[in-house]
Formats: C-alpha cells, sequence, structure tokens
C-alpha cells in the first residue's frame, strides 16, 4: 500500500522512538515492583540494562511501531489524507513525548530535597557564619593591637599589624563557619 | 480522568478475543473514546507486554514485520477482575456520595 520511501520513512521514525517507549514501560514496571518489595534501585538498573541491552527486545518494539502506524496512516488515508499528510500526522501523534527515566529520577530527587528542606538549617548557617567572623575580627585585631605595642605604638605604624590580624581573624572565622557549614551539611545526609 | 481506567478498559477489550494493536484503538474509538491519543494506546500495549498480563501470537503482515495479536493470559484476567472490583467499589462509593452525599443509612 505504502511506497518504498515511505516504508523507509516509517521504519526510521520507529528505530528513533520505539526506544522511549521501551524506557518507559521498563520505568513503570520497575516503580511497581519496587513499590510492591522494596528492593533496591541498583539491583533493578542492573536488571533494566541487561533488558534494554538484548537488541531483539529492541527490534521488536520498533516492529511494533512500524505495523501500528502503518495501520494508522492506512486508516487516515482512507479518510482522504495523501500518504505524506498521514505519515506527517501519524510522526505527530506517536512522537514520545513523556517524561523520561532521568528526568523522573531528577523530579524524585528535587522531590526529596524540597520535602527535607529546613530554612532553620540556613539561618543556623548564617548565624555561624556571622558570629565567627566577628570572634575573628575581634579577636585578630586585639592580638595584633597588643602584639604590636598597644595604643602608643598603634599611631606610629603600629596599626598595620591591627589591621593585618582583623584580615587574618576574618579569614579564620569564614574558614570556621565553612567547617561548621560542611557539619551541619553532613548531619542533614545522614 | 482516564489515567488508570484505560489498562483497565484494554484488558477487558483484550479479554473478549484475539486482537492486534491498531485494533484495540478503533474499538476504543468505536467507544467513544476519540480523545485517546495513538501513543497512548501503543505505550500502554509495550507496558502490559512488560508486566507479562498478555499471551502474544504472531502472525504474518503486509508491511514486513509480523503482526502481534494479543489475549489475555492467566495473570491478565487476575489483573481484569482486580480492575472491575476496584471499580464496582469506586462506583458504588461514588453513587453513594452523589445520592446520600456519602451516608450509608439515610
Amino acid at each position: 500500500m505504502f511506497s518504498h520511501e515511505m516504508k523507509e520513512k516509517i521504519k526510521q521514525f520507529a528505530k528513533e522512538q520505539a526506544p522511549y517507549y521501551l524506557e518507559e514501560a521498563e520505568m513503570t514496571y520497575m516503580e511497581k515492583l519496587r513499590r510492591k518489595t522494596g528492593e533496591a534501585k541498583s539491583k533493578m538498573m542492573a536488571k533494566l540494562a541487561k533488558f534494554k541491552s538484548r537488541s531483539e527486545t529492541a527490534m521488536e518494539a520498533q516492529n511494533d511501531m512500524i505495523l501500528y502506524m502503518s495501520d494508522y496512516m492506512k486508516d487516515l488515508m482512507e479518510q482522504g489524507l495523501s500518504e505524506q499528510e498521514a505519515f506527517e500526522r501519524a510522526k505527530e501523534e506517536l512522537k514520545f513525548r513523556s517524561e523520561t527515566t532521568k528526568s523522573a529520577d531528577l523530579q524524585e530527587r528535587i522531590f526529596a530535597y524540597y520535602n527535607n528542606f529546613d530554612p532553620a538549617d540556613y539561618e543556623a548557617i548564617g548565624l555561624f557564619y556571622g558570629a565567627f567572623v566577628f570572634l575573628g575580627l575581634s579577636i585578630g585585631a586585639l592580638v595584633g593591637f597588643i602584639g604590636s605595642g598597644g595604643w602608643e605604638m598603634f599611631l606610629s605604624g603600629g596599626w598595620i599589624r591591627t589591621l593585618i590580624g582583623a584580615v587574618v581573624g576574618v579569614l579564620i572565622g569564614v574558614g570556621m563557619g565553612l567547617l561548621s557549614h560542611a557539619v551541619i551539611v553532613l548531619k542533614r545526609k545522614k | 480522568m482516564l489515567k488508570g481506567i484505560l489498562e483497565g478498559i484494554v484488558l477487558e477489550i483484550i479479554s473478549r478475543g484475539e486482537i492486534y494493536g491498531y485494533e484495540i484503538t478503533k474499538k476504543l474509538h468505536a467507544l467513544g473514546f476519540q480523545g485517546i491519543a495513538e501513543a497512548t494506546v501503543y505505550a500502554l500495549l509495550l507496558r502490559l507486554e512488560k508486566n507479562k498480563l498478555v499471551h502474544i501470537t504472531k502472525k504474518p503482515s503486509d508491511m514486513g514485520p509480523p503482526r502481534k495479536f494479543y489475549t489475555l493470559n492467566e495473570r491478565g484476567f487476575e489483573e481484569l477482575a482486580a480492575f472491575w472490583a476496584k471499580w464496582d467499589f469506586l462506583s458504588e462509593r461514588i453513587h453513594l456520595l452523589r445520592t446520600n452525599g456519602g451516608e450509608k443509612n439515610v
């Protein structure tokens, strides 16, 4: 019924699109199993990888799509569409639009992140940074001031040591803030 | 609205006798489900196969690859029975909600 060129176009389309459907079908199967048995995701992913690697399955999915598309095109042509118009319409209808496994995974992770998100953690992190910076600045400046010889020496060049002490103090404060941040993040991860 | 229900409808169609993919779509259209995308039915059939709910027989086609004909296997019939049980429950509750506002003894 179709021209040779059209048959090739249909085959090409099926070759491109069928793997997406196959992936989604397996993902749904995987999700169901995971819900029922609680098996580790890695185990299922290994199974999925093994399944996908079997080219026979991929070829079968392509063949299914070729036949499905052909039937649909024949139907459209019986309704008065030309071969090319029917192909364009079938291509548009059968083009895979659903989310892929990767995007589903990413969505799960984003959902989990916002589900566990606690503003108090970020408030605590900010307070740690502020507190350590102020402490470092005060201690560093004081050590520099005293170390340079106190008030008498401050105006005649001792201010530079006070300034260095303050800068070092701020740096130490930021470092301590980073450490606190890391500890909070690690605790949240557990 | 059809999400989840469509699988039950397709299982019921297949349970009535051997049928191939696009024929199912045509049955759905004849039933009035015109809005169902072609891709939805194709994806659903693939999923039924992967979930081992159907038995497949291949027959030659004029397009080259063999055509798959579906029938329900034992697991498919069990799934279909579960679907109708859920449907009956849902239907009864919705009817109850609509007529008595959800109260059984009113």
